[in-house]
């Protein structure tokens, strides 16, 4: 065991470097199957010239061993791990990695100092790269998965604190549809759609905003709910979403929304949290599962 | 819808021929500009000092694009896409004074925008977001940089670009805005499905 651990250092850090740059050289796969199928049944003339662009350039980054796209966005990593596997080091690695592919183009310098705008020059900074470390017991494996969400998308997230009586929660939350409707009318062109959509609902405000980011950018977005009713609201609020017209890049069309994915924890009885969280099309994320044994799995 | 062919510099006569949906393909020089451009342009504008550029019938790109420095200094693009563009929304007059006649980016621009365009005579053009592989493919090089300090998305980056494009016009000289018509409708659309 106490080799097997050893060996893993140099596996998980070949598999973090390699993640990092698979992230931003392609998008997750289950996200182009959505595209392609969108193109296949758009109506719109504008709308099928942006998500042929959109396929056509995806195809030139992969051939030419380029960024899918010119922002890197901001990068956040989901570690889990068990009994005695804890990776220390990884918070170093993706730093190191981070740096080497921004030095090498594949990521355009882009984070800052939040009030001075500082650009440090290498993708890193205070509290950047964001871990977000679990404790999973028994589990002997680890799973790192990173993802490099655009920030366009960020200027269209809402957040609300809800009530039961705003939810509408008589009316089938009719409440909640409507403000995630009127933010996806709100946030039209700027998430770079088609996109995604992350509903985080519970806990209080910090909750849910990582709720809605976990759900948007480790859930695949061709994957079912577990949950029969998240199930059921995930896909209303995407058909009704796609109903509004707004369209590929938002300039009209018949699919602006790729998913939604809904991500609950429990909350407190006076209030229901609520953040909408915007991804672009251009879902660059990578994940690995690494056992104990030193086997290795793409999760992502 | 047509399809047009520009080239830098832009004339005003031809920006107010195109209409909403029109195609275009762009030749020429184009600035890059977002936030700290704008915001950097404004001050010495009101100082009255020189600016490092003519924008005069020029393109403004709203976009950073991620480039590498060759050995002899010179840099080289290596991709470049749009960023959303209502962030540069509050300079919509500064931009029609100085004579830009062609502003590309994406997600579109608010009434200011819609206003200036009207009364100078530029268009806004939306590029296929997220698409900067493929959108680097029509430009030809990269003239020079300035405001480097400023961080690599934030310089201004002066591009050579041949039939850059497809660009869409999302906003044109006749008050006319794809998005702000889309987002009347959907509202209504909300409003009937979901009364307040």
């Amino acid at each position: 065991m106490v080799n097997g651990m050893k060996g893993n250092e140099e596996i998980i850090r070949t598999n973090i470097h390699k993640a990092v740059i698979r992230a931003v050289t392609e998008i997750s796969a289950d996200v182009k199957g959505l595209l392609e199928e969108a193109l296949a049944r758009e109506s719109n003339e504008t709308a099928k010239s942006m998500l042929t662009s959109m396929l056509e350039n995806l195809s030139i980054a992969k051939e030419g061993d380029k960024a899918v796209c010119q922002s890197p966005g901001y990068p956040t990593t989901w570690l889990t791990y068990g009994e005695g596997n804890f990776p220390g080091y990884v918070g170093e690695v993706v730093q190191e990695a981070l740096a080497e592919a921004t030095k090498k183009g594949y990521l355009r310098p882009s984070i800052v100092d939040p009030l001075t705008r500082h650009n440090p020059g290498n993708n890193t900074g205070k509290g950047v790269p964001n871990i977000e470390y679990k404790y999973v017991p028994g589990q002997d494996y680890v799973d790192f998965i990173i993802s490099f969400k655009g920030c366009g998308a960020e200027l269209g997230n809402a957040m609300k604190i809800f009530t039961t009586a705003t939810l509408k929660l008589d009316k089938d939350f009719e409440g909640l549809k409507r403000f995630v409707l009127e933010t996806a009318v709100n946030a039209g062109g700027k998430p770079c759609p088609p996109f995604g959509i992350g509903i985080g609902i519970g806990g209080q405000m910090d909750i849910a905003g990582k709720l809605s980011r976990e759900a948007i950018s480790t859930r695949k977005w061709n994957d079912t709910n577990p949950d029969p009713m998240l199930a059921r609201l995930e896909e209303e609020m995407r058909d009704n979403i796609n109903a509004l017209g707004l369209g590929a890049a938002g300039t009209g069309g018949d699919t602006v929304c790729l998913a939604v994915k809904i991500n609950t924890a429990a909350t407190h009885t006076a209030i229901a949290p609520v953040c909408v969280n915007f991804h672009c099309w251009v879902a660059r994320r990578a994940g690995v599962r690494i056992y104990d044994g030193g086997r290795v799995e793409q999760l992502l | 819808m047509a399809v047009y062919h520009l080239s830098t510099p832009l004339k005003e006569e031809d920006m107010r021929k195109l209409d909403v949906g029109d195609v275009v393909y762009l030749s020429g020089t184009i600035f890059t500009a977002r936030d700290m451009a704008h915001l950097k342009i404004q001050g010495l504008l009101d100082r009255g000092a020189p600016l490092p550029k003519d924008f005069n019938g020029s393109a403004v790109f709203h976009a950073g694009p991620v480039c590498l420095k060759n050995e002899d200094g010179s840099w080289r693009l290596n991709v470049i896409g749009p960023t959303t563009s209502i962030r540069m929304e509050p300079y919509a007059d500064m931009v029609g004074r100085l004579g830009v006649k062609a502003v590309l980016g994406k997600g579109g621009m608010a009434e200011d925008t819609v206003e200036a365009c009207q009364t100078y005579g530029y268009v806004y053009f939306q590029a296929a977001p997220g698409c900067a592989a493929k959108l680097a493919q029509g430009v030809e090089r990269i003239v020079d940089v300035n405001w480097f300090e400023m961080g690599m998305p934030e310089a201004v980056w002066h591009l050579e670009a041949k039939e850059f494009g497809p660009l869409v016009v999302g906003m044109d000289t006749k008050g006319r805005s794809i998005y702000a018509g889309l987002r009347k409708a959907a509202l209504e659309k909300i409003d009937a499905l979901y009364p307040a």
